[in-house]
Formats: C-alpha cells, structure tokens, sequence
C-alpha cells in the first residue's frame, strides 16, 4: 500500500486518539499510527515531536517521566481533561466534515 | 490560557533542565529507530544512519521543539542581551562614545519635555478640555481681555451656547493675619461657574453660591490644597472656620482638590479663591484682568458660538456708548490654543531644536555603528553561512542599538536629573504651566520611548546594512571593494547630513543669542544702576483714609531721605518694565489746539516729585514737579516723549490740556482737564524689546479722585553704595512706621530689567548648548568618517608615497576628499536655515531671521571644526610608512 502524507492539521487528532488510549511515548505513538492505519499513514518523525510539545504547551497532553518496557528511560505522554475534550470536538468535526465530503463526491 | 502562560514560565525557569529532557527523548527516539532498523537486518551504522535521516536534523527538531514550547521569543532575547553586553564591552572606545553621545541627546529632550508637559500636557488634563474656550471681545477700543459684568451677565444669559460660564480675576496678594505676623497670600476671584466649567470638583465642602457673588453679602472663600495643607495643617474641620484676610472676615466653605491650578500664570498659585464682588451694574473696564471661561455645549463650534454672542455686545452699546466699538465681535479661542499664544513659539521651537540635536546624536551612532560593521563582517558571514536568518540577525544587532540607547538614555535622565535644578531657574516665570516642573513619571515614560525609538532608527541603517552579505567574500579576508564603498559612501551621506543639522541649530543659536545681546544693549530710558525698589501693600482697615495713606507715604519717603546711604528716594504706582496699567484720555478744546476731542491711550503713573531725578528720567521740556503742585493747585500732568510725539507731532504739548480717564466714563472724568507742564524722555514701560508706550504722569499730591493715593505703591531709591546693602536698614525703618506692614518684592532695579528679559536669556543659554552638543557631536562624526577613510585607503597612500608624492600632497588629498562631504552638508544646511529660520523671527530683536552676516560666520566657524576634524586623520596618514602601507591589505 502507498504511503500517503498525513494531511495538515489532522497530526494533532491522531496523536491525541492514540494517547487517549494508553500513555505513550514518542517513538511508540509513531509507530503505533503506522502499525493502526496499516501503514498507509507515515508520520514524519521530525514533526512529531514539535506537536507533542505543542499539545503539551496547550494543555492537552501531559508529560511524564517513567520506565519503559526494557526498563529504559522514557518521556510518557497521557490524555489530559481538557485534552479529552479537545478530542471529542476534534472527533466530531472531522466525521462532519469527512461526510459532507463524502456526499459531495457521491453525486454522479 | 492560564495553562499555557504556566507552561511558559516554567519553560523559561527550568530551561536547563527541559534542554537535557529533550535531548534525552530525541536520544531515545533514535535509540529505538535504530534497534528497528538493526531487528529488520541492517548493519549497525547503516541503521543508526536510517534513523538519524528519517527524524530528520537533530538541531533543527530540536530548534522546532523549542519553538513549540512558546518560550523562543523570550530566550532569544536574553541570548542577545547578554551577547550585547559582551560586545559592547569588547569595543570600549565605540561604546563610551556612543553612550555619551546619546545620554546628552536623550537627556536634553527629556529636560525640555518636562517643560512642555507642564506648559501643554498638562494644563489640559481638565475633563472635556477640549471644549473650555476663552471668551473675548476683539475690535473694542479698550483692548484686552476687558469682559465687565454686564456683558458677563448678558451671555450668560445664553444657554444654549455654554454649559456653564465663569469669569476668573482680580487677583492679587493679600494678607492672612496670623499669630506670626501677616502672611501673603495669592488670592484670584472667581464666579460661581468657575469649577463646573474646569470639572473640578472641592475635595472638601462646595464652590461658590450665587448669592455669595452680590457684593455686601457674607464672605466666603475656597482654600487651595497646598496653602490648605502648609497654613491649616490639613485639619479636617476646616470648613466653617473664620479667617481673616486683608483685615476682614472669611468663612471657609471649600477645600479644592490636590493638584488643581489654572494654568493662567499670574493666577497659578492661588492660594485663596474668592468671589468676585463686583457691582451687576458695573462697566468698569479697570477690573481689567478679568478672564472669561466658558464650557461650550457638545455640539457648538467656537465660530457659531462667538456668533451668537456678538449682538449681547451690540445690544450693551446702547448702555455705554464709548466702551463699545461699532463693530465689536465676540471671539473664542480654545483653551490649548490660549495658553500656546500665551507661551509663545518659544517651547515648541526649543523642542524641536533639542528634537534635531537628538537625531544628531543618532546619526552619529549610526556612523560609528557601520563603522565598526566592517569589522564584524566576517561574524555575521558565519552566522549567515550556517543558516541564521536574516531577519534573526538584524533582530541581534537592533538589540544591540536598543542596548546602547537604553543604557544612553539611563544615563540622560541622570544627567537631566543633576542639571534639571540649573534648567528650571533659568526658565521665564511668565510661561503658562502647572503643577512644579519635575521629573515624573510621565516624562521618565517619554525618555523610556524615545530611548527604545532613538536605538531602533539609528540601528536599523546600520543593520540592514551590515548583513546584506556577499558570502564568499565576506568569508575570505579582504574587505570586498564594493561593500565598502557603499558603506563609506553611506558614511558620507550621514557625515554631510549631521553637518547639515548642526547648522541650523548653530544658526538658531547665533540668532538667539544676537537678540540677547542686542537687548541687554537696550537703553531702558533711566538709570538702572544703584537703585532699590520694593513694594507696599497698606491694608484697608488701617489705612482707609486717603489721607492716612498718603500721611504714611509721606513719613516713609522722610526717612528714606534721611538715611546716610540714599540719595534719592521716591514712590511709584507702577514701576518700569511692570507693565500694565495704561488708561484713556481726551484731547481738551482750546485754542489752536490740533485735533480737539481726539481720544488716546497712554500709561497711567503716579509718581513723587522726585521720581524723575530718582531714576535719571532726563527731562527734555517744562519742568517736573515740585512740591507747589498739590491738592489745591492746578492740577498738573507730565508727558514722555512718545506720547508727545503721538499725539502732538508738530507743536509743542506744554500748556495743552487733556482729560484724564474722561472716555471712559462719569466716574473715571475729573472736575478739570490737566495741563502738560513738562515732556520727559520715554521709558520702556513693558518689555525692553517693544517701543516705549506714551505714558503719562500725574502727581501723588494730585491723585485723582476715584484712585486717591493708590494703596499699593513701589518704591525706588537711588543708594550711593550697594542697594543691596541698605536692604536691613529699610526693612527697620518701615517697621519703626509700621511692624505690621511687609515688604513685597525686594530687589534692584537692574534684577528687575535683568528678569525681564528672562525668556529671551532661557532661550540664548539653551539654544547656545544645543548648538555645542551639536558641534561637539558633528565634529566628532566627521573625525569618524574620515578616520575610517585613510585607513581604508592606506594602501593607496602607500602607493603614492612610493611613487613620490610628499607629505603636503597626501594632506592636500586627504583634506580635499574629507571636504567633499562637509561642504555638501554645510550647502544643505544654509538651505535648510533659510527656510527654518523664518519660524524663530517672533523670537529675534534687531537681526533679522536670515541674516547673511550670522549665516556666512557660522558656516565659516562650522567648515573650520571640519577641516580640522579631517586634518588630524590626514596627519596620520602622512605618517605612514609607504613599505608597511604596501603590504598591508
């Protein structure tokens, strides 16, 4: 399957879904995105972290030292309050949008 | 956003910490990528290789992290501050001079600011100031500001133009009685409206009430803060208190607010506000100094209004015929204007020559700023090279200039703080201001801005200057040909254009201080050398009588006479150069008389017999009093020169008669028209720069009738020694007459001529710095340019040296290529002068604004301090040695 570049502005909602589930690290959540959409979705790895470090600045992700699987020191990142809202409404938004693009293309 | 904010903070506290935090993380990131790499079965390097590319530059994600975390902008500009600081204090030389430079420049303007802001600024802080007019009559034959109570009343009337309508005089010192001894005391008087037409509101008890204006009724009076602070000890009962004033009886019903003060000048320092008492039916053009103020509705105009308030003034004129002109018209003048007429051109103009000395200053730094860019060429190349932006990089140096003008500027206040005492002393007292002069917060906040203002003009040249690189030049050694000619041509420009500003500023100065000179030259029309003068208030109570009052002048005169040190003595109403006080006359019919009837206008004097020989007013015809002219005897007058010549142009006025105070009404018209007995010689009666007024003088023996021995009086006396000296004796002398009575202005009559002049010597001592600090800056400019000019071309020197040229050539060349600039900047400069003086001619006395002698002396003077300022460097330059010179690159 071809990679496709992730489309502007749709790194953050990912990011936040993923986190959302677990508390995870940088490399991880990369990976994980990769692993989820079959590989068609390639992050770039150089624009992760500044985003990470962006939602952490809004408030949405909070940041956290701790042991990693191999007990190797890790930067943790997990789902804020505020950041759980964020996602709802990022959420809902883009299903919105995504099916009214949708109908627009369906009409022959 | 609260959030956020925290972050940031925390960001830039724990930067150290969050650095290792995120190179930690990258590093593990990389670790990871690696070990996938090396699990799908790539060598160690190449999978190491892999992963470093797939992330990316390490430095650039980290760059963009930080970015991220909001904090950059912050960071950065401490980075550059503290790299600032390390440069500036790398190039010592560039930074004492600069800093000097610019701490002169900005602490001027500051000083001068301070005096704007209580002359302009300030004095409109009043709500709706804009809307506060002046209401005046123009075309009237009496001139200036004469608004009497009927035409007071009369527009007051109309509601529809004022919101509220005041009139504010008669001021004047009076005397507060206290356990010490009488004390003097500013008083004004004002109408009830007074305080709704400014929006000041009492910070204690009320204003005025109406009834408290009818003349007769109980007496109130509104205290100032500050004499309410000094006098009452801010006791807070105060309201209700009785005090006596001038002898008479005051209730307290008001304490004003701390800071109020009308900006009027000789109102200012009002201590006690009273109403004003004048008769409703009163057209009395001597309360003279009354000022009418009125608060215009929203949605009037100053035209529509005087309009509308023309025909009240038609309308008086069948009341009073001869006070009222034909085509008399109402005229408003706003507030700010008022008082800028009032202050002249004067503080404007000093601003805006401290304005041009500033950017003087500027330009010079700018200069010696691209100066030394051309030794940083190779640093910024570098930076440029390993991808600073250029942007990031004027951002650094503009830091820089910001640096060095804060720092300047820092030190500009402290320089105005210690000169401010010397600065204010010499200010005119006559300019309108309020509140003290003083460094507040709102001029340290002008000094803050204009240091942040002045760092950004002259970096930002310089800035963009030096990092418009040529990268593979800049990077080698040698300096390319083309970018430093450019600079050097752009340091010309600048050379030639700071030679062009000081100039004008030299020029203005040279003016200014001509007129000084020319005035102190000014014969006044007496002798002003020896004399003492001071005033006397007699208080009402005491001295009701006439006769008790001219009893006392008379003793007073008795022992004056007879102190050892007096040679002359003699009494005044007003004295020279006071000014004021000037009254109308008719011409009496009689035979071949010229003009009978004719109305004039002339200064109104009574004086002593002795007041001429006193003062050495030569007498040219006729005779001067004597003490045969009294109450009962003719009743006698003596005219100066110019009113002779105004008003009898071809005949002798000795023996014509005129009517003292007639035109002015039944009350002011004595039983018998006055005859001229004697002409003496003019006096400069207002101001030393205008032509004496006809002034007339009556004898104090013969006081008219409705001003019978005035009540305040000023004496002169002519001593043999010191006048200073006799100063202690006097004081006795009156105490032995009176130990109640103070003395009021004590102090020579050269002190009185010299304070006069006061405006003039504050603009000639400040316009004479601006223009050193201006040549001082100019020369130093020029010395800088061409400095960096010869050692540019020591290698072409060398050469020529070498091929033979001695070292007069090399001078001559040198010298000649430094003038190049110079006399451009000096041909901007007169051309500039020409056009800018013109605004300085309502401030110049006996030169004119372009006068070719002033202009063609000072570009001589300012092309001599720039042929210096290039022969020094040329010297150098002949000193090189043409095999050093060779090799050096």
């Amino acid at each position: 399957m071809e990679r496709m570049d992730l489309p502007q502005g749709t790194l953050d909602l990912l990011i936040l879904k993923v986190v959302a589930l677990e508390p995870q690290h940088g490399w991880a959540i990369s990976e994980r995105i990769q692993q989820i959409s079959s590989s068609v979705l390639c992050v770039k790895q150089g624009s992760l972290y500044p985003a990470l470090h962006r939602l952490e600045r809004r408030g949405w992700i909070k940041a956290k030292w701790g042991a990693s699987e191999n007990n190797r020191h890790a930067k943790y990142y997990e789902l804020t309050k505020s950041g759980r809202k964020q996602l709802e409404a990022d959420e809902s938004a883009w299903r919105k949008l995504s099916a009214a693009v949708g109908q627009v293309l369906e009409i022959t | 956003m609260f959030s956020d904010l925290l972050f940031r903070m925390r960001a830039l506290f724990r930067r150290g910490s969050a650095e290792a935090e995120l190179g930690e993380e990258l590093r593990a990131h990389l670790e990871r990528q690696t070990e996938k790499y090396i699990q799908a079965g790539l060598p160690q390097y190449e999978a190491a290789r892999r992963a470093r590319i797939d992330l990316g530059g390490v430095e650039q994600v980290k760059e963009e992290c930080r970015d991220a975390r909001g904090v950059r902008f912050i960071e950065t500009l401490v980075q550059d501050v503290r790299y600032g600081l390390r440069q500036l204090r790398r190039n010592r030389g560039f930074t004492a001079v600069a800093i000097i430079t610019l701490a002169f420049g900005i602490g001027a303007n500051t000083a001068i600011f301070s005096i704007v802001d209580s002359a302009f600024l300030r004095p409109l802080s009043f709500p709706h100031a804009d809307r506060i007019c002046v209401v005046d009559r123009i075309d009237n034959p009496i001139g200036g500001h004469s608004i009497s109570m009927p035409i007071y009343l009369a527009w007051q009337k109309q509601r529809e133009i004022f919101d509220h309508l005041a009139l504010v005089g008669g001021s004047g010192t009076s005397f507060l009685s206290a356990d010490a001894g009488p004390e003097a005391v500013l008083t004004a008087g004002a109408t009830p409206g007074l305080f709704s037409v400014l929006g000041v509101h009492p910070a204690l008890g009320r204003g005025f009430l109406p009834e408290e204006s009818k003349p007769g009724s109980e007496n109130a009076a509104i205290l100032s803060d500050s004499l309410w602070r000094s006098r009452f000890g801010a006791k807070r009962n105060i309201l209700g208190t009785v005090i006596t004033l001038d002898e008479r009886p005051y209730t307290v019903v008001g304490v004003l607010p701390r800071g109020f003060q009308l900006p009027i000048p000789y109102m200012r320092n009002a201590g006690i506000w009273l109403p004003i008492h004048v008769p409703l039916t009163s057209n009395n053009p001597s309360n003279g100094d009354l000022l009418c103020l009125g608060l215009l509705k929203r949605n009037v105009t100053p035209a529509e209004a005087a309009a509308a308030l023309t025909p009240a003034l038609a309308a008086l004129r069948t009341r009073f015929p001869k006070m009222f002109g034909p085509n008399e018209k109402a005229h408003l003048d706003p507030l700010h204007s008022f008082l800028a007429d009032w202050a002249g051109p004067a503080p404007l103009l000093l601003f805006g020559a401290v304005g041009l000395v500033l950017l003087l200053a500027a330009v010079n730094v700018a200069n010696l700023a691209l100066a030394r860019a051309a030794t940083r060429r190779r640093e910024i190349a570098i930076r440029t090279a390993i991808g600073a932006r250029r942007r990031r990089i004027v951002r650094q140096l503009l830091t820089e200039s910001v640096l060095l003008a804060l720092i300047g500027g820092t030190l500009g206040v402290f320089l105005c703080y210690a000169g401010f005492d010397s600065i204010v002393a010499l200010v005119p007292a006559n300019l309108p201001h309020v509140g003290a002069y003083q460094i507040d917060g709102t001029v340290l906040a002008f000094a803050l801005a204009l240091s942040f203002a002045t760092g950004i003009v002259f970096g930002l040249a310089p800035s963009l200057a030096s990092t418009r690189v040529d990268l593979s030049h800049s990077l080698k050694e040698a300096d390319s040909l083309a970018s430093a000619t450019g600079r050097a041509t752009l340091q010309s420009v600048l050379a030639a254009g700071e030679l062009a500003i000081s100039l004008v500023v030299l020029i203005g100065a040279a003016l200014a201080l001509e007129s000084f000179a020319g005035l102190m030259r000014v014969r006044p029309g007496f002798d002003a050398s020896h004399l003492l003068t001071f005033g006397v208030s007699l208080p009402q109570n005491k001295y009701a009588d006439a006769a008790q009052r001219r009893a006392f002048f008379d003793r007073a005169l008795e022992r004056l006479q007879a102190m050892p040190g007096v040679k002359n003595a003699a009494l005044a109403n007003i004295l020279p150069l006071e000014g004021g006080g000037d009254i109308l006359f008719s011409i009496a019919g009689g035979a071949a008389t010229r003009a009978p009837g004719r109305v004039g206008d002339a200064d109104y004097r009574v004086v002593t017999p002795g007041f001429f020989d006193t003062m050495r007013i030569p007498l040219m015809r006729g005779r001067a009093f004597s003490d045969s002219d009294n109450g009962g005897s003719e009743l006698v007058v003596i005219v100066s020169e110019a009113m002779a010549k105004m008003y009898w142009p071809d005949q002798d006025p000795i023996g014509r008669r005129i009517w003292v105070g007639k035109p002015m009404g039944p009350a002011f018209t004595e039983a018998r028209p006055r005859e001229i007995v004697g002409v003496v010689g003019s006096v400069r009666e207002s101001s030393l720069a205008s032509a004496p007024d006809p002034a007339m003088y009556i004898p104090f023996s013969q006081a008219p009738s409705w001003d019978p021995t005035p009540r305040n009086g000023s004496f002169v006396v002519r001593t043999r020694g010191t006048p200073l000296a006799l100063i202690p004796e006097v004081r006795a002398a009156f105490r032995a007459l009176d130990t109640q009575l103070p003395l009021t202005d004590v102090q020579t009559m050269k002190e009185v001529v010299s304070s006069s002049l006061g405006s003039w010597r504050f603009r000639a001592i400040l316009l004479t710095s601006f223009a050193g600090l201006a040549l001082l800056i100019a020369a130093i400019g020029t010395y800088g340019v061409m400095s960096y000019a010869v050692s540019r071309k020591t290698h072409e020197i060398g050469i020529r040296m070498a091929l033979g040229a001695q070292k007069t050539d090399v001078l001559r060349l040198v010298v000649r290529q430094g003038m190049i600039p110079a006399l451009i900047g000096v041909s901007v400069g007169l051309g500039a002068a020409l056009a800018l003086t013109r605004l300085l001619a309502s401030m110049l006395y006996g030169v004119k604004p372009t006068d070719p002698l002033t202009f063609i002396a000072v570009s001589l003077i300012l092309l001599g301090v720039a042929v210096l300022a290039c022969y020094i460097p040329a010297r150098r330059a002949t000193r090189i040695d043409p095999m050093v010179a060779l090799r050096y690159e």
